[in-house]
């Protein structure tokens, strides 16, 4: 199987005045045509840093990316910004997080949902309109005329999440970065959004991205799992092979942190103690050490090198869970 | 939202009829502002068929109301309006892009802004608009285009950094990035979705700097500099005052027009600002 995405090597750094933050680290990670990833880890550990480096979104003069990123054959990371921005919508395409700042409060849906269609696939403005519309009924919008004549503020956050996701699948791209896309919503929504998301995928044949701070969507979700910590990949797996045989301390201990309904009531929920460390400085050692149980003098003192197992299982710990030692 | 308060729809009516002044005022049965009543000199209001009365020379006061309101919303519009173009150009030009340009332009900006209204107004004016001979008199067009600029200079830096100030605001939305991610080039980014946000706040600063160019203008009457031969507001309470003793409504009357007009645009321009203030909350 074939990469549509390989990233290599990847780091962004952003130039404070408090010195050089390092978001994202030495991120490798392939994506085979027609899969979903997820990419897991707390709040600041870089998932949405890593999404917008790997598309080139990042602007300004004090963000610098390092590593290669090659997708569909082009390495973005050696393109003019013209060249990049033709990929875009038609190549790679984004939903974005808050639905509620995702969306120009001024514009109308439908000018906003045909916009890209103009630009990208050459439409003219009445061919715009009709794509539009059966974009909004494949995301299952009722009443999509009325819709389209709307302002965002009209729309509750489960449509306008909709509209988001008709906006980025407008031009058929071949990969969706899905960033956060339901954690705005409610669980309700949460699940049609993501039910729509994965019948979307087979019907176009997409491959998707889907950053999350939940575990549980990711179960459903993705073939392969990325576990993100400090900026770091720490963990890259298969699905089904990271919940039944994870590797790095930092993936058993989130997957503790989840609340099980077989609990007695009153037991209190496991919490994973202290912080991520200060991404203006990493320190030397395994950035978990200091949370991590099993950490030993080695994890404090010594970075732990990305390592594989013969099945392709990729972490990054001297003292992997489940290996005999 | 389309409900006005009493004072509201007072601003409204004023401005609406000191427009019509503006644009129809010609219709009006006057004769020239500067016709010379020669019976009626100084008479006070509603004497002899002159609403508002005559000044020393005999001019009607409100055919001169009326004539001066043509030149002073004239400049005031011409100057907010070519201030807030180029205004709004260079501060989203330097929001978007960052970096040096950036730097250079709120530099230039603040020198701007760092010499009082008046002071730089009036040193244009009286450069630009004096001929080298000078018993030979300045044409009353090239005073008014003099004036005009004067005033557009001035206006640039405060709209343009309210325009900029917005962007940046702006610019940092997701919805920016959204639009970036489907491919679209930064000028169309630019005019599709930083200028439709930014514009509200422009238009509600651009309600009181019209009040601003207005007392500007007549204070350069007064000074000496304005338009000479009084076809304005200013030109006339610059006249009117050297009779305040004799007839005091011949300076009262400008003033009265003139505060109104100010007082409403600058209302007008709360209104806008609350409307807008309430939408922020809402987004």
């Amino acid at each position: 199987m074939s990469s549509l995405l390989s990233i290599k090597n990847l780091g962004v750094n952003f130039d404070t005045p408090r010195g050089s933050l390092e978001a994202v680290r030495g991120v490798d990670i392939e994506i085979p045509a027609g899969t979903s990833v997820g990419v897991v880890g707390e709040s600041g550990s870089g998932k949405t840093v890593m999404c917008r480096a790997a598309m080139g979104l990042l602007q300004g003069s004090n963000v610098q990316r390092t590593g290669t990123v090659v997708f569909d054959g082009n390495e973005l990371t050696a393109m003019t910004k013209e060249q990049v921005r033709n990929l875009f919508g038609s190549g790679m395409a984004m939903i974005f997080q808050d639905p509620m700042t995702a969306l120009n409060p001024v514009r109308r849906i439908g000018s906003q949902l045909s916009e890209g269609l103009r630009v990208r696939l050459g439409m003219s403005k009445k061919d715009a309109m009709v794509r539009s519309k059966e974009l909004l009924e494949l995301v299952r919008i009722p009443n999509p005329t009325a819709v389209l004549k709307s302002f965002p503020y009209q729309l509750s956050g489960g449509m306008r999440q909709r509209v988001m996701i008709a906006i980025a699948i407008a031009c058929n791209p071949k990969l969706l970065f899905a960033d956060e896309p339901t954690t705005a919503l409610d669980v309700t929504v949460q699940a049609q959004i993501l039910q729509l998301l994965r019948e979307l995928r087979e019907d176009l044949k997409m491959s998707m991205v889907l950053v999350t701070h939940d575990l549980g969507v990711v179960a459903g979700n993705t073939d392969f799992v990325a576990v993100m910590y400090a900026g770091e990949v720490v963990e890259y797996a298969p699905t089904t092979k990271l919940f039944a045989d994870m590797r790095m301390p930092y993936t058993e201990a989130l997957l503790e942190s989840i609340p099980k309904i077989d609990h007695k009531s009153g037991t209190r929920l496991s919490v994973i103690a202290g912080r991520l460390p200060n991404p203006t400085d990493r320190g030397v050692g395994c950035g978990f050490a200091p949370r991590c149980k099993y950490a030993q003098e080695k994890c404090h003192t010594q970075h732990p090198e990305l390592q594989k197992d013969p099945d392709g299982h990729l972490y990054r710990c001297w003292f992997p869970i489940g290996k005999a030692l | 939202m389309r409900k006005f308060t009493k004072p509201t729809w007072l601003a409204i009516g004023w401005l609406s009829l000191m427009m019509f002044f503006a644009i129809f005022g010609w219709v009006l049965p006057f004769k020239s502002w500067n016709f010379v009543y020669e019976d009626d000199l100084e008479v006070g209001l509603f004497t002899n068929g002159h609403i508002l009365g005559t000044d020393s020379n005999g001019y009607d006061l409100l055919a001169s109301i009326v004539a001066g309101t043509r030149m002073s919303i004239f400049i005031a519009i011409a100057a907010v309006g070519l201030g807030g173009l180029i205004g709004s150009v260079l501060g989203i030009t330097a929001a978007y892009v960052r970096g040096k340009v950036d730097t250079v332009m709120v530099t230039i900006f603040n020198v701007g802004l760092s010499v009082p209204n008046l002071v730089l107004a009036l040193a244009l004016v009286s450069v630009l608009a004096t001929n080298v001979d000078i018993n030979q008199a300045v044409p009353t067009w090239r005073r008014v285009m003099v004036l005009i600029m004067s005033l557009t200079i001035v206006l640039i830096p405060i709209l343009g950094r309210i325009a900029r100030g917005a962007t940046l605001s702006w610019t940092g939305r997701e919805f920016v990035t959204a639009a970036r991610s489907m491919g679209m080039r930064d000028s169309k980014i630019i005019t599709k979705h930083i200028v439709p946000n930014v514009l509200p706040a422009l238009i509600a600063v651009a309600f009181l700097a019209v009040g601003v160019v207005i007392i500007a203008e007549a204070s350069l009457s007064i000074l000496g500099v304005g338009i000479p031969d009084g076809a304005s507001w200013g030109g006339m309470i610059a006249r009117g005052r050297n009779d305040l003793e004799y007839a005091p409504h011949v300076l009262y009357v400008p003033i009265f027009f003139l505060a109104l007009t100010v007082i409403s645009t600058n209302h007008l321009g709360d209104v806008v600002r609350a409307q807008l203030d309430s939408r922020e909350a809402k987004v």
